[in-house]
């Protein structure tokens, strides 16, 4: 009865209609307690935004594909701190560039933690273009004093060979079936039965050194300068004996 | 009158031609056996080229015989050293050492010849230099890099060693009273020409300077041997058709800086390598008495040289700020010996045969020590200047002065070659200068002037670590990199500017 004054109270009508408003009004009871539920799940559980998501990469992963760092520490207002690879004042500034020397910490790879080599070289590669473009004043107070030697080698092996030597290997393969079919036609001897003979083996010595030493077609020019340059100065300074019997050598 | 005075003067001459016409045929040339001790008026008289004499010598050269080396002179050899800096002074020193008659001819006394003014140890002890015309003592030298790394070479010094800077005109003149004080002849002329008739004497034609004469007077001096010793721009190289050489412009300022400042140049010098610099030579700062000298220099782009003078001074800016420039000079520097050096009795010493050497451009030394050896050669050859010397004494001073120093120039030449050729080149030269082994081998070579080969051990480890410098300079070098490359032989000879 009080059910139905408290209704009544509400203004809902006690008839069929009644039953069932009860219920709704129940389920309006339990939907509004629920409803204050689902309103504090909410503000807890909202699904959240593509921002907070994130991409289809997750965490470091991701990571390892942002902007160069340049733009990195723009966008986030420079709080890793200061200038990039810059000529401020007449001065070359950058953060990781302490003292003369740059900072390998501050080269962190973000996966493992260890020096990345090849932004170290990068870096590196970029100030001495800013300074060759620009030359600056060397002063006392700044000195440079980074010697690329504190990169290792298998670094810059890495970097700057293994590439080449890829190709290279793949030409040098190359050559050496086209020469080894072209003999075994001229001579009948088969591929294995080539090594045996000094011949065989002097040709495939001078192939391969051959492309390693003669890369691009202009390199025949540049070694027939480099003869000329050893010997020019020699040249020049027997110039006075020329046709003339030198004292030391009777 | 001027004819009654050339008749005495014929009569003087003819009057020891008849006295010596019955003595041995192979003398002395008629007219020219004039005593040095005698310093009478009628000297030069007797020495004018007036027609008169010239026709009493014809007529008696028909009795004279050329004279061949090694015959017995009854006077003493006569030679002339035609320029008075470091290599004509050292030569007419040993000459005079050794008993032989030696004239020196200088145009200027107070002469200033712009130059760097390093010499090393070595040459003090050699040439008895007192430590009075030395002005500093350079212990420290830095070396800086297109990219500014800088390297302190000097730290393998002890306190014995280091290098001498002077003033060429106190050097110059220290050099020239010793020689004279020693008995050599210094005259105060310009060399204008030189006559030989077939083998015999040689007839020096020279304006004298006397006491405060702006115009000199024509004079001429016969003598038996001529030794160029006039420097870059030679004359007598000229004269002998001695051929071309190659040479760098050296361009000097030399600022006067501010005390704190010169306090750090105290003992250091610094040498700056770089494109914008010089493309096939360095900028230097070196430190003179009260003042520094910044220069640079090159060979292939002549032209351009102020360009590179401003860029060497933008480099040391900072270091040389509120400086003043109290003066600007600029000379040629030879790059390697003319094709011939000698002809008959004429021969080349210093910089006028083109004894410089690559790489560091080194000639003071080198210049001394040949007019020293040409003197020498002479003086074993004509036994103390009794006897006749010529083209072969001059060829064995060529041939001793070539194989003795031979291997010094050969390895400044290729270090030169690899190290100078580029920016990544000079950035690797640079960072090899950081080992302590490539500082001593430097300055044992330059100090004492022998090539030591060192432990083999090391030099395999220095090529090593040389072929590994030059790779990784090279590999850091931006693919947009205007960086010039500059080769070295004689193709480049005619690109040069």
């Amino acid at each position: 009865m009080m059910l139905a004054s408290s209704l009544r109270a509400v203004g809902v009508p006690t008839t069929l209609a009644n039953r069932a408003q009860k219920r709704s009004v129940r389920c309006e009871v339990s939907e509004n307690g629920a409803g204050a539920s689902t309103a504090t799940l909410e503000k807890k559980d909202r699904k959240p935004s593509p921002l907070q998501r994130g991409g289809t990469l997750q965490g470091a992963a991701a990571a390892g594909k942002d902007a160069s760092d340049k733009f990195k520490s723009m966008a986030t207002g420079g709080k890793t701190g200061g200038p990039v690879l810059q000529m401020v004042d007449g001065r070359f500034e950058d953060y990781r560039w302490k003292g003369g020397r740059w900072d390998l910490s501050l080269f962190a790879d973000s996966k493992t933690g260890e020096t990345s080599w090849d932004d170290v070289i990068d870096a590196e590669m970029a100030r001495r273009k800013l300074l060759e473009d620009s030359p600056i004043p060397c002063t006392n107070e700044d000195p440079v004093l980074f010697d690329t030697a504190e990169i290792p080698w298998w670094a810059w092996v890495r970097r700057f060979h293994l590439p080449e030597a890829e190709k290279l290997n793949g030409r040098a393969a190359m050559m050496g079936y086209v020469l080894a079919l072209f003999v075994d036609q001229l001579t009948g001897v088969g591929l294995l039965d080539q090594q045996n003979s000094f011949f065989g083996k002097v040709l495939l010595h001078v192939c391969v050194f051959g492309i390693l030493i003669f890369r691009t077609s202009s390199d025949v020019e540049r070694y027939k300068g480099l003869i000329d340059e050893a010997t020019f100065y020699d040249r020049q300074w027997s110039a006075t004996w020329e046709g003339q019997e030198r004292p030391s050598d009777k | 009158m001027a004819s009654a005075i050339a008749q005495q003067a014929v009569a003087v001459c003819s009057a020891p031609a008849q006295r010596q016409a019955p003595r041995a045929s192979a003398k002395a040339f008629v007219g020219a056996s004039v005593q040095r001790k005698h310093a009478f008026l009628g000297r030069s008289i007797v020495q004018s080229s007036s027609k008169q004499q010239q026709g009493a010598s014809r007529s008696a050269a028909l009795k004279v015989f050329a004279v061949r080396d090694g015959t017995p002179l009854d006077r003493p050899l006569r030679v002339a050293v035609i320029g008075g800096g470091p290599s004509g002074a050292c030569c007419a020193e040993s000459l005079a050492k050794g008993g032989v008659e030696a004239f020196l001819i200088e145009r200027k006394m107070d002469n200033c010849k712009p130059c760097g003014g390093a010499i090393p140890i070595c040459m003090v002890e050699e040439f008895d230099l007192p430590m009075e015309i030395i002005d500093r003592r350079v212990t420290k030298m830095k070396m800086i890099s297109p990219s500014n790394r800088e390297v302190d070479v000097g730290k393998t010094l002890n306190d014995k060693e280091w290098i001498g800077m002077c003033r060429r005109e106190v050097f110059d003149d220290f050099l020239r009273k010793r020689a004279a004080k020693l008995g050599a002849n210094v005259i105060n002329g310009l060399y204008m020409g030189m006559e030989q008739q077939g083998d015999g004497p040689i007839t020096l034609r020279y304006n004298k300077y006397n006491e405060g004469d702006k115009v000199g007077t024509p004079s001429t001096l016969e003598v038996d041997v001529v030794i160029g010793a006039d420097g870059a721009n030679s004359r007598v190289a000229k004269d002998i058709d001695a051929g071309e050489y190659d040479y760098a412009i050296a361009f000097q300022e030399r600022i006067r800086i501010p005390e704190d400042k010169m306090e750090y140049y105290k003992d250091l010098a610094e040498m700056y390598v770089g494109d914008d610099v010089s493309p096939d030579f360095y900028g230097w700062v070196f430190p003179k008495y009260d003042h520094v000298a910044v220069g640079t220099g090159t060979v292939v782009n002549k032209t351009a040289i102020k360009q590179y003078q401003q860029a060497t001074r933008d480099r040391a800016k900072v270091k040389t700020e509120g400086g003043q420039i109290i003066r600007v000079e600029a000379h040629p520097i030879p790059e390697h010996p003319r094709p011939r050096r000698v002809k008959g009795r004429v021969t080349l010493v210093g910089d006028a045969a083109g004894y410089v050497t690559k790489c560091s451009g080194e000639g003071i030394y080198f210049a001394a020590k040949s007019g020293r050896m040409a003197g020498e050669a002479l003086v074993k050859a004509s036994e103390g200047g009794k006897k006749m010397a010529g083209e072969r004494a001059l060829r064995n001073y060529l041939d001793e002065f070539d194989r003795k120093y031979w291997a010094t120039y050969k390895v400044l030449d290729i270090l030169q070659k690899v190290f100078y050729r580029s920016n990544p080149a000079r950035e690797a030269f640079v960072e090899m200068c950081e080992s302590n082994y490539v500082q001593k081998m430097t300055f044992d070579s330059y100090l004492y002037k022998t090539v030591v080969p060192g432990n083999p051990l090391d030099d395999v480890k220095l090529l090593v670590d040389t072929v590994g410098s030059l790779l990784r300079s090279n590999a850091l070098r931006a693919k947009d990199s205007k960086s010039v490359n500059v080769s070295f032989g004689s193709k480049s000879n005619e690109e040069k500017v």
